[in-house]
């Protein structure tokens, strides 16, 4: 019930006017408002629109929060897991021995400090005796795993595991800290696919468009043209355009925008075909409007819902595909960070520390799950015509 | 249907001219020679390496002798490997790709299947949710992650099944798994909602008022129907696996062809690149255009010329 009906009183006659029983109480509902209403009331759909917004959010303003660099190694710190085994020395203080067999001492709420001195080597009795708060302790290196042990009557300090306070996910084999490149593999991984996204949109739509309105022999022959190049395996011909421009973030983008606009440049031309056809067009023709103007001011809008859709089903292929250009290697230029470099670079020492793989592998996963969720949301939205 | 063929085969012949011009262009727009190394050759040397690749020659009357090569099934030598052709890694690493290639379909379709009919018939009950969990979990996780978690669980902690290398059966499990894990995913998603749609038709219920058992009703009547769905995204599924080797090798060692193909990126060994580049869209396509027919054949509802 609209508020004015309630303000005035129940019982009297209501106006009869023409005008009064054609009014519509009801606020209308914009096509944005629409397709929220129903994209909201999706649990899934949402939650993947809040992980992206996260995402963003980390990615962007994320590095500005990190005391590390992206780049800058630490051959001291390197493979440091994000829980580790710590023994209690004679002093209090925690030790953790690192892979390079040096350790470093530990404060009481996981902040790494300053590696040990090294006094001496007992090489007979397999131990390095080191100095830690005026005390001795030995790193017994005779077995398996490494051990911090008392020099003399060698017992095994008592250990516990702690959670990494200086690197909340821990390093990578060069030292670098892993959530600081992950901010940065992110925005990489991102920005390449919304840039991706968004050329594959202009291309499709242009190409599409002026297929789909033009008809007759022009549309047949630039529909050959795309059918012809659909047949091209996609990673081949992204493969060949990084060889030819080289690795890098410029040929990524290009690489990636320039091969997924056929799928679009077939959904938009759909749309024009059925759409011109309609009493709108028509008339805006009858009134003198020129091509230009009935594409871009009556035909793309219409279509734009299907565009969309695609474009969001388009972003989790353009984020799949740089992530295994960057795995195979072919991707990114080293210290630049992407999801896919940092996976490859971590498959060497997946043995000894998986979590410098997972921890990206998780979040590709992540970003994966949060695009499929909303475009699956957005499609039912946009188009209820296309649920099944 | 003859008609249906040739058209798509004319279609496929132009369409490997683009990409045989498209791999030659972009290898021959590359700044720098196949011998620009850091070592410096002398200038009668690299006169009589041109010669004797042909480089010397107008680009034109290249191409057409490369063509004519491949038309031949020549792809020529290896830039990098003195000695080594193309052919030579071809018919040395395609067997070993295809044969990874052809379990991993057999096991996709022996698990995707089975996994959508149980999701369909047990539409909405936990046998529903599991299957779709899994399903949607494979969607989005890439091959290379997939890999390496089965690496680190199967290989490293449980030390079941080897890391590398496929000479043994137990070699193959973990990277058809790892390779097949997104197209059993898929395909068993589009098994569970095409069995959906068919179950609900007429038919199926005359089928049942007839008094058929419901695996009856499923395996003579609506299987047949709910196939075609699944028939159709096989050729773009095999290309699929086919190209997603490229990782699944690499991470195994296996010694396919995939492998070839990204070691020839990386050393810019640019006759391989093309070479295998071509061998690969050709089979390809002569793959999705096999599948295409099938499909026709099995599915009369479907017009040839549409």
């Amino acid at each position: 019930m609209p508020q004015t009906m309630t303000e005035e009183n129940k019982w009297d006659l209501l106006d009869s006017s023409n005008e009064a029983r054609e009014k519509i109480w009801s606020k209308s509902r914009t096509f944005a408002g629409d397709v929220w209403f129903r994209f909201h009331r999706k649990p899934t759909a949402i939650a993947g629109f809040a992980i992206i917004i996260a995402l963003i959010l980390f990615a962007g303003i994320g590095p500005f929060f990190t005391p590390y660099d992206y780049a800058v190694q630490d051959l001291a710190m390197v493979n440091i897991p994000p829980v580790m085994k710590v023994y209690e020395g004679p002093s209090g203080e925690y030790l953790y021995i690192t892979q390079s067999l040096k350790v470093v001492s530990v404060g009481q709420d996981g902040k790494l400090g300053k590696q040990l001195d090294k006094l001496r080597s007992e090489d007979a009795k397999s131990m390095t005796i080191f100095e830690s708060d005026g005390s001795e302790v030995a790193l017994y290196y005779g077995g398996n795993p490494y051990v911090m042990a008392d020099e003399s009557t060698g017992t095994i300090y008592p250990s516990k595991y702690v959670f990494n306070a200086s690197y909340v996910l821990g390093t990578d084999s060069l030292g670098r800290d892993i959530l600081t490149r992950l901010m940065y593999g992110t925005r990489v991984s991102l920005l390449v696919a919304f840039v991706a996204a968004l050329v594959n949109m202009l291309i499709g739509i242009i190409y599409g468009g002026i297929s789909g309105y033009a008809g007759g022999t022009v549309d047949a022959v630039m529909m050959r043209i795309v059918d012809v190049i659909s047949t091209i395996p996609l990673t081949l011909y992204v493969i060949l355009i990084m060889v030819l421009m080289g690795s890098g973030l410029q040929s990524i983008i290009v690489a990636l925008g320039s091969v997924y606009w056929v799928d679009m440049a077939r959904v938009v031309r759909g749309q024009v075909l059925s759409l011109k056809q309609q009493e709108f067009v028509v008339a805006a023709k009858t009134i003198g409007s020129s091509t230009k103007t009935i594409l871009i001011q009556h035909l793309i809008p219409n279509a734009m819902g299907s565009i969309l859709v695609t474009v969001t089903m388009l972003i989790p292929s353009a984020i799949f595909m740089e992530a295994f250009l960057g795995y195979l290697g072919i991707g990114l230029q080293p210290p630049l960070a992407s999801l896919g470099t940092m996976c490859n670079d971590a498959t060497a020492n997946l043995r000894s520390s998986p979590h410098e793989l997972f921890i990206p592998a998780l979040v590709i996963c992540i970003i994966m799950f949060a695009f499929n969720f909303v475009g699956d949301g957005l499609r039912d939205a946009l188009d209820p015509k296309l649920k099944k | 249907m003859l008609k249906f063929i040739i058209k798509r085969l004319g279609m496929m012949l132009l369409a490997m001219f683009m990409i045989i011009l498209l791999t030659f262009t972009i290898m021959h727009a590359i700044p720098g020679g196949p011998f620009t190394s850091d070592k410096k050759v002398s200038v009668e040397v690299e006169q009589a390496l041109n010669e004797k690749y042909n480089l010397d020659k107008p680009l034109y009357v290249q191409f057409f002798s490369y063509l004519n090569g491949v038309l031949h099934g020549d792809f020529g030598p290896s830039y990098k490997y003195t000695g080594k052709s193309v052919n030579d890694f071809i018919s040395n690493g395609f067997p070993v790709s295809a044969r990874l290639g052809g379990i991993t379909i057999v096991f996709v379709l022996l698990a995707a299947i089975p996994m959508g009919i149980i999701a369909a018939v047990k539409n909405g009950r936990w046998q529903d949710m599991g299957v779709m969990a899994i399903a949607t979990i494979g969607v989005t996780i890439p091959s290379f992650v997939i890999a390496s978690v089965l690496i680190y669980l199967f290989a490293y902690k449980l030390n079941w099944l080897p890391t590398y290398g496929i000479d043994t059966w137990q070699g193959y499990i973990l990277p058809v798994v790892a390779l097949g894990g997104y197209s059993v995913s898929y395909l068993a998603r589009l098994m569970r909602s095409s069995l959906l749609e068919v179950m609900g038709q007429d038919y199926i219920r005359t089928a049942r008022a007839k008094g058929l058992t419901e695996f009856g009703v499923i395996t003579k009547h609506a299987l047949r129907n709910a196939l075609v769905p699944v028939v159709t995204v096989l050729g773009p599924t095999v290309a699929g696996l086919l190209t997603g080797s490229f990782v699944i090798e690499k991470i195994f060692a296996i010694p396919g062809l995939g492998v070839h193909f990204v070691n020839s990126v990386s050393q810019r060994d640019y006759t391989t690149i093309m070479g295998v580049t071509i061998f690969y869209a050709a089979f390809l396509m002569a793959m999705v255009l096999l599948v295409d027919v099938f499909y026709c054949l099995i599915d009369p509802r479907i017009k040839f010329d549409s």
